[in-house]
């Protein structure tokens, strides 16, 4: 059928050429590219008309043309190249391709193509194809050690949560700190849909992590706020323009088919540093009773395999089960499918994709489903009109999400908590008791059965999006356009959990349903001008407006207490302890903006921006802020003659400011009504924040200077960057004493710093004919410093683990996001001091350094043979630390290897007494051990890793294969993620292990294991 | 097309800065700016026992996990849970009170008196308001000591972050004071909120007599540290009048609709919301069921059932404090469904929640008779109190009969011996009674006050205090790094720790 259309198509093609031309040649040729392979499905076009043809399989082309006209050749990825029909009826056509040409164009803010050199800042650009091989459920986590100061941390979620992405540091304490994402020109909504704290929860993503990656063309990393003056307000912390692939011209209809299929398991298969020479119990001794049994501490009797009864009433061997965490997890898979259709006809390019994506993750019962359509079309209605309209429409269903961080209805804490001596099969054996209820099987009613929390805890969520924009241009002139864009994003998101009717903190369950509907609109009018005068002045301009308009309608309803047991329904819920809300939430930003570029020569270019926006959640009289901007570049190889060893040299420079506002409602103080008892409403202060009605903007001001060169016949490339980013008037929530009555207030505070660079080296070590060797090195180092706070405030609590021992704060004169713990009470020199019983005594809180490193780094080789490709990326980062509350929690449970000496013997701590005398007194070694929790010396370590984060072996089967089939190219990979981390200082756990994506970075407690995913992929087009 | 320019660019500057309706969507929708107070009257009033996001939050953790088995009223093989019955610390369990309390009582508290203060009209709802505030922050600084408290709940109202720690000395000053003002400011002309007040419906003269109850309970409680300042005002509270009948008791009322928010915060962690009586997770202690039966105390059969709901006298049995998993296999009984626990009817959701029984009151005016502070006969208001005590179970479903009341009286007669023994007589009734009123927390106070009766400490392996039976609970581990002014406290009262004594718990 395929092929029959395309026939149709030539045929047809070609009955209308020989039709209207009669005195015509018939010019035949071959397209290669340079020289050596030849290319297909070349776009040769008759200038100044709509006919031509396409090379076939084998670069071949035969037209019907009038003499002297022109011939165009395009094709993606090449640059086109006109020729004139001369008297020689063959003209083969050597095409270059676009990576190695000087003139490289990338997107930059309002979705507006440049040329690269004029640029005063750094943007990065990431390929399409670069994210859907070895692919990641969210797109974002692909982006890791691939762009130079790009820092991606992904939570501990497993698939379906959200990322936290920080360009050039953290600019704000309390704020958003993470880049604008923008899709075909529409700004999305990225916002973490909930996430776990230090009670627990669940991250339930993002809005970048439903964006499918077979649909991208290409990510723009426009760092800084240089390159994203023009978006405002929002854009502080940098963009990610993500451009979506559009229809191509091609022979009939194109169709891509891709299929990946991945398989996921535990990447530490075994907590190495857990111990398995004593068992279940307390006090050294082995449990005979049930109560005893009913414990998760590993403080027992040596383990001897004798049988020993279980919280069940059963007895089993006290023997070591080290395979309690491969047990439970099992293997998770993601298969996605993808098709999409492409085509052209005279004035419309289309493509229309569907994705299918099934997601089982590791924990039993949880995974994801996500479809993701798309229709993208370009429609040209008449000379000077053209619509683009992109509409996306997104269905994720997520099933199970895990829970993190706090032991209520997490399988992962339970996991972890499991004594030495207690099988996971056990746990299987024994979840419920015959009422149904859960069987408690440790001393602590807030840990769950992991089954339990697996099977009977129920966490379903359902998003559907839209994402639309429509982009009408009027081109008045070649050098003056208007152009709309009315920019749409939609989505509706729906949450159930169930807490199962006999919970034991719940005796009677309990269940929530809310529901969230988030629209944002932006109307955008531009005007642009782009104009030379005379050879070498030419002027590139815009102005503009948007209007910005946000809104939340979020409702909810629940309550706890089941009448029913095990009836999950609303309807069932005692009706007395039935509630709903209802929340509306509204948010405008108006905004106008312009921005001029100058250039002389194509090699001297100067920009200037300025955006002014009110907003509707600050105050009259402080709602309104101008940001101006100004970059210039300059192409040194270009203005003068240099060195034959330098291709290319760029320097460019740019100054710019941006700035942001707070949320909806944060001016004055509200009442909640929260129901009414024995017949009188009740009310009571809605929230738990101080509202601030003097709020002001902040301001984030961001200089860079950078370099580009490329050299010894561009073999090797270097960008280099230099930027400082200051934020002054923070508006931040900070944590405040809650004898305030308060948790938190907003203030603007003080100012922050960064400061760094960023560093890009391609060397291309081998460009054989048959084989080529390409290597890149990627490196970001952000410095921040937290340099004052408000009033003479020097420290600032903005999180806190669930073990209370470890914070994270903003500390004046410090980097960003200090991991803060009680340490050790010692004496002026250094001793640790005991309290007169022998246990070490607890001193003051110290900052252990910052929970966000400031080093990333990546590292890619590729090596090409022929249609073999290998290719390797090893990422990391340096100079963070983290708190483990998993390893200090094992520490409490005695399943630590480190809690083993002084088992027998019990332990005299090495320091003094508070006399100052050495201490002499022995402890047992539980009450030792379990002391040191409320000490976070032992638990806070260097996140620093380096990991093999993907492998790529392709092979690209030869055009030649397919000879007359359908098929014109097809290709296979085999693929794995995460396959190694190479170094890592944390035992137990991944040092990428934080359980949300706030700003607060640098606590793990209880996260998903880190699992390795090794697949393949297909991809095929006809 | 310079012009076409420039229109376009005015047009966009118009429509930019035209921002007048921006402060009206920057108002929220679905919460009111203001309120009748009498809704925050009701708000702030259950907010005491416990917070409605979890009504049995800090009652779980302070008045059970920490003061019930802390004074040996209850206990948990539990140990490292129910931390108070082997004297181990874990922070969230110590801390739950002061920071429950703080960002939900205290605050809205504070902020209705500032409300209520600005209408003469309102100040009925201002002295209630101000005395609940009182019961509240005695709770706080009975547990912690020197804490937060002029300038506590103020983060919205005067831009405090930072409360300052104030003495407990100029703490309990300033109660007293609110106390005697609040009661006297009372007006039967001004406007009575009766549904909304959970305590008296509206009484105002048992608003008075329950303030005047709560001045006596915050003399007697100085007397070590202030003996002057205590006999004043216990002078003043008794010449005020004191609560008259079991009607008076200060307790706060609720309904049995199965919401947390309508529920009795001690009956939700004990059965409903939380189910750790029959949980086997925590239950009375030998101490207090040993005591019960050697003194023949009708109670006992109102409070105390096995799992089974047994509630034959001779079956009850409590544990040994102390007891663990292991130890408990050496007792003559090993299954912990046949010791005693809180029995059903003391856990029904409607239950009042005792701030200060009438019993309470008669008992400590008769302790300051005896100290020469007031006038009257001890004796009678010790016998007065000791059978109000009893009947106060009628609260609890637990009717007791008159014979019984009086064979109880008879069986345990006031002392005719020294003072000591007399105390012992008033402060063993006062531990029984806070015991069987579910008020641990205010029993562990008087016990610490008075040392009565006299429990043996246990000393279980890593216990913080050395052996001894704990003086205070520890603060927020947080609180040192959002809140430097807790270090003048710890300067001031002594390390952070359990045996660290308040200030009116001298030895």
């Amino acid at each position: 059928m395929k092929r029959s259309l395309c026939f149709l198509r030539i045929l047809v093609l070609s009955l209308l050429s020989t039709l209207s031309f009669a005195q015509t040649v018939e010019v035949k040729g071959k397209v290669t590219e340079e020289g050596k392979s030849e290319i297909n499905g070349v776009n040769v076009l008759i200038k100044g008309t709509t006919r031509g043809t396409i090379t076939n399989d084998r670069g071949e082309y035969s037209i019907q043309v009038q003499k002297g006209a022109t011939l165009k050749f395009s094709s993606i990825g090449f640059i086109p190249k006109e020729v004139e029909v001369g008297n020689s009826t063959t003209i083969d056509v050597s095409l270059t391709p676009e990576e190695s040409t000087l003139s490289e164009v990338v997107v930059t803010a309002l979705g507006i193509k440049k040329e690269k050199k004029a640029l005063g800042y750094s943007v990065t650009e990431v390929k399409g194809e670069e994210l859907t091989q070895a692919r990641t459920v969210n797109m974002a986590n692909s982006l890791q050690g691939k762009v130079a100061g790009l820092n991606v941390a992904n939570t501990a979620t497993g698939p379906g949560g959200s990322s936290r992405i920080v360009i050039r540091g953290n600019g704000s304490i309390s704020g958003n700190n993470q880049p604008l994402i923008v899709v075909d020109g529409t700004p999305i909504n990225n916002d973490n849909l909930g996430s776990a704290g230090m009670w627990g929860g669940g991250d339930s993503g993002d809005g970048i992590s439903s964006l499918n990656p077979d649909e991208v063309e290409t990510i723009s990393v426009l760092k800084g706020a240089t390159a994203s003056a023009l978006y405002g307000s929002r854009a502080s912390n940098g963009v990610i323009l993500v451009t979506t692939k559009g229809g191509k011209a091609n022979k009939g209809i194109g169709v891509e088919l891709s299929s990946n299929y991945v398989a996921e398991n535990l990447l530490l298969p075994t907590y190495k540093d857990y111990q398995y020479e004593y068992g279940m119990g307390n006090n050294g001794i082995k449990p005979t009773t049930v109560a005893e049994a009913l414990t998760s501490n590993s403080w027992g009797a040596k383990l001897d395999g004798s049988n020993t009864i279980n919280f069940d009433g059963k007895s089993r061997p006290y023997s070591a089960y080290k395979n309690n965490q491969t047990d439970f997890y099992r293997i998770g898979s993601t298969f996605t499918n993808s098709v999409a259709l492409t085509g052209a006809t005279e004035s419309i390019t289309y493509r229309l994709s569907m994705n299918d994506l099934n997601n089982k993750a590791i924990i039993p019962n949880s995974g994801l489903r996500r479809n993701n359509f798309a229709l993208n079309v370009n429609a040209n209605l008449g000379p000077k009109l053209s619509i683009v309209t992109n509409v996306k429409y997104i269905l994720e269903k997520t099933t199970n999400r895990p829970r993190l961080s706090d032991s209520p209805g997490s399988a992962t804490y339970a996991i972890n908590a499991m004594p030495t001596s207690l099988p996971l099969s056990a746990l299987k054996e024994s979840q419920l008791n015959d009422d149904g209820s859960e069987k408690v099987w440790s001393d602590n009613i807030y840990i769950q059965n992991p089954y339990v929390a697996a099977n009977n805890w129920r966490q379903e969520d359902k998003k559907g999006r839209i994402i639309g924009v429509v982009e009408p241009r009027f081109n008045f002139t070649d050098w003056l356009f208007l152009r709309g864009r009315l920019g749409f994003d939609n989505f509706n998101y729906r949450n159930l959990t169930i807490t199962p009717y006999g919970t034991p903190f719940q005796p009677r369950g309990g269940m929530n349903v809310g529901n969230r509907n988030f629209t944002e609109t932006n109307s955008e009018l531009l005007l642009g001008i782009n104009k030379k005068f005379g050879d070498r002045f030419g002027i590139n301009a815009l102005f503009g407006g948007n209007l910005m308009k946000q809104t939340y309608q979020n409702s909810s309803y629940g309550g706890s207490n089941f009448n029913i047991p095990y009836f999950y329904d609303i309807s069932n819920i005692d009706p007395a302890a039935r509630s709903s809300s209802e929340n509306y939430i509204e948010k405008r930003i108006n905004s106008v903006y312009g921005s001029a570029e100058f250039s002389y020569n194509g090699y001297l270019f100067v920009t200037a921006t300025a955006r002014n926006d009110w907003f509707s959640t600050l105050a009259k009289g402080n709602n309104s802020i101008l940001y101006p901007s100004v970059g210039g570049s300059f192409v040194v190889s270009e203005a003068f003659k240099l060195p034959t060893a330098i291709n290319y040299l760029k320097v460019r420079a740019s100054w710019a400011q941006a700035g942001g506002d707070t949320d909806p409602y944060n001016l004055s103080l509200y009442y909640g009504l929260s129901g009414a008892h024995l017949g009188a409403p009740l009310a009571q202060i809605n929230g738990d924040r101080v509202p601030n009605s003097n709020l002001q903007p902040l301001t984030s001001t961001t200089s860079e200077a950078g370099l580009e060169t490329r050299l010894f016949n561009n073999k090797l490339g270097v960008d280099f960057a230099l930027y400082t980013r200051k934020t002054t008037n923070d508006i931040v929530a900070a944590t405040i004493s809650n004898t305030s009555g308060y948790g938190s207030a907003l203030f603007n505070v003080g100012e922050i710093a960064n400061k760094g660079l960023e560093l890009l080296l391609t060397y291309r070590l081998a460009s054989a004919k048959d084989f080529s060797w390409d290597a890149s090195f990627n490196m970001g180092y952000n410095k921040s410093e937290v340099v004052s706070l408000y009033g003479n405030l020097t420290t600032l609590q903005v999180d806190e683990n669930r073990t209370r021992i470890a914070y994270i704060h903003q500390v004046v004169g410090l980097p960003y996001s200090q991991v803060k713990g009680f340490t050790y009470k010692k004496d002026a020199s250094g001793n640790v001091v005991y309290d007169s019983q022998g246990y070490p005594l607890q001193g003051n809180l110290v900052n252990f350094g910052t929970g966000v490193a400031p080093t990333t780094l990546g590292f890619t080789n590729s090596f090409r043979y022929k249609g073999i490709g290998l290719s390797f990326l090893i990422d990391g980062k340096f100079g963070g630390v983290i708190y483990s509350g998993t390893n200090a929690y094992a520490n409490r449970r005695g399943l630590l290897k480190s809690t083993l000496e002084g088992r027998e013997t019990g332990i005299v701590g090495k320091g003094v007494n508070e006399k100052g005398e050495p201490n002499t007194v022995k402890v047992p070694a539980q009450q030792y051990y379990e002391r040191l929790f409320n000490i976070a010396d032992p638990f806070v370590y260097s996140a620093d890793f380096l990991k093999l984060r993907q492998v790529i072996i392709d092979y690209t089967i030869p055009t030649r294969v397919f000879g007359k089939s359908p098929f014109k190219g097809a290709s296979i990979s085999l693929v794995g993620r995460n396959l190694a981390i190479l170094m890592k200082k944390t035992p137990n756990i991944d040092p990428e292990s934080t359980y949300n994506n706030s700003n607060a970075q640098g606590l793990e407690l209880a996260g998903v294991p880190p699992t390795r995913t090794v697949g393949v992929n297909l991809n095929l087009k006809f | 097309m310079l012009r076409k320019i420039l229109i376009v660019t005015t047009l966009l500057f118009t429509f930019g800065a035209c921002t007048e309706d921006f402060e009206k969507i920057n108002v929220n929708p679905n919460t009111p700016s203001s309120v009748p107070l009498d809704y925050l009257l009701s708000g702030a009033t259950l907010h005491i026992p416990g917070s409605a996001g979890d009504p049995g939050y800090k009652s779980w953790r302070a008045n059970f996990i920490y003061a019930s088995t802390v004074i040996q009223q209850m206990s948990s093989v539990e140990v490292n849970f129910y931390r108070g019955t082997v004297y181990t610390y874990q922070g969230d369990l110590s801390e739950a009170y002061f920071v429950n309390s703080y960002p939900n009582s205290i605050k809205n508290l504070v902020n209705l008196i500032a409300l209520a203060k600005a209408d003469a009209k309102n100040v009925n709802i201002l002295s209630m308001a101000r005395i609940l505030r009182v019961v509240e922050m005695a709770n706080i600084t009975d547990l912690y000591g020197d804490v937060p408290y002029k300038e506590a709940g103020l983060g919205y109202l005067n831009g405090v972050f930072s409360p300052k720690y104030d003495a407990q000395k100029d703490i309990y000053a300033d109660l007293l004071k609110e106390l005697e003002e609040a009661g006297k400011a009372f007006s039967a002309t001004a406007y009575i909120p009766k549904t909304a007040d959970f305590v008296y419906a509206g009484d105002l003269e048992k608003w008075k007599r329950g303030a005047n109850s709560l001045m006596l309970r915050l003399a007697m409680r100085m007397q070590k540290v202030d003996a002057a300042g205590a006999q004043a005002w216990a002078k003043k509270a008794i010449d005020g009048g004191l609560m008259a009948s079991n009607d008076d008791s200060f307790s706060i009322k609720f309904s049995n609709t199965g919401a947390g928010t309508n529920s009795n915060a001690n009956s939700w962690n004990l059965g409903a919301g939380r189910g750790i009586a029959n949980g086997n997770n925590i239950q009375w202690a030998s101490t207090f069921i040993d005591a019960l039966k050697a003194r023949k105390d009708p109670r006992l059969g109102v409070i105390s059932a096995l799992k089974n709901g047994d509630k034959t006298l001779a079956k009850q049995r409590g544990i040994p404090p102390g007891t663990d998993a292991t130890t408990l296999k050496t007792l003559p009984e090993t299954s912990l469904d046949n010791y005693s626990r809180v029995a059903p009817n003391m856990y029904a959701l409607e239950n009042p929640y005792f701030i200060m029984t009438h019993a309470e009151a008669r008992l400590l005016k008769a302790e300051a008779i005896e100290r020469g502070w007031a006038t009257g006969t001890a004796k009678t208001e010790f016998e007065a109190g000791q059978s109000a005590g009893v009947r106060q179970l009628a609260s609890y479903g637990g009717v007791i009969a008159d014979a019984d009341v009086a064979a109880y009286a008879a069986a345990n007669p006031y002392s005719t011996g020294s003072l000591d023994d007399k105390m012992n007589a008033i402060h063993t009734e006062m531990w029984v009674i806070t015991g069987s009123v579910l008020n641990h927390l205010e029993g562990w106070a008087n016990w610490r006050r008075t040392g009565l009766p006299k429990l043996t400490p246990v000393n279980y392996p890593g216990n913080e205090t050395n052996g001894q039976i704990p003086r205070r609970l520890r603060y927020p581990q947080g609180e040192p790094g959002i809140n430097p002014n807790i270090q003048e406290a710890i300067t001031r009262q002594g390390p952070d720790l359990f045996m660290t004594r308040i200030w009116w718990d001298k030895q």
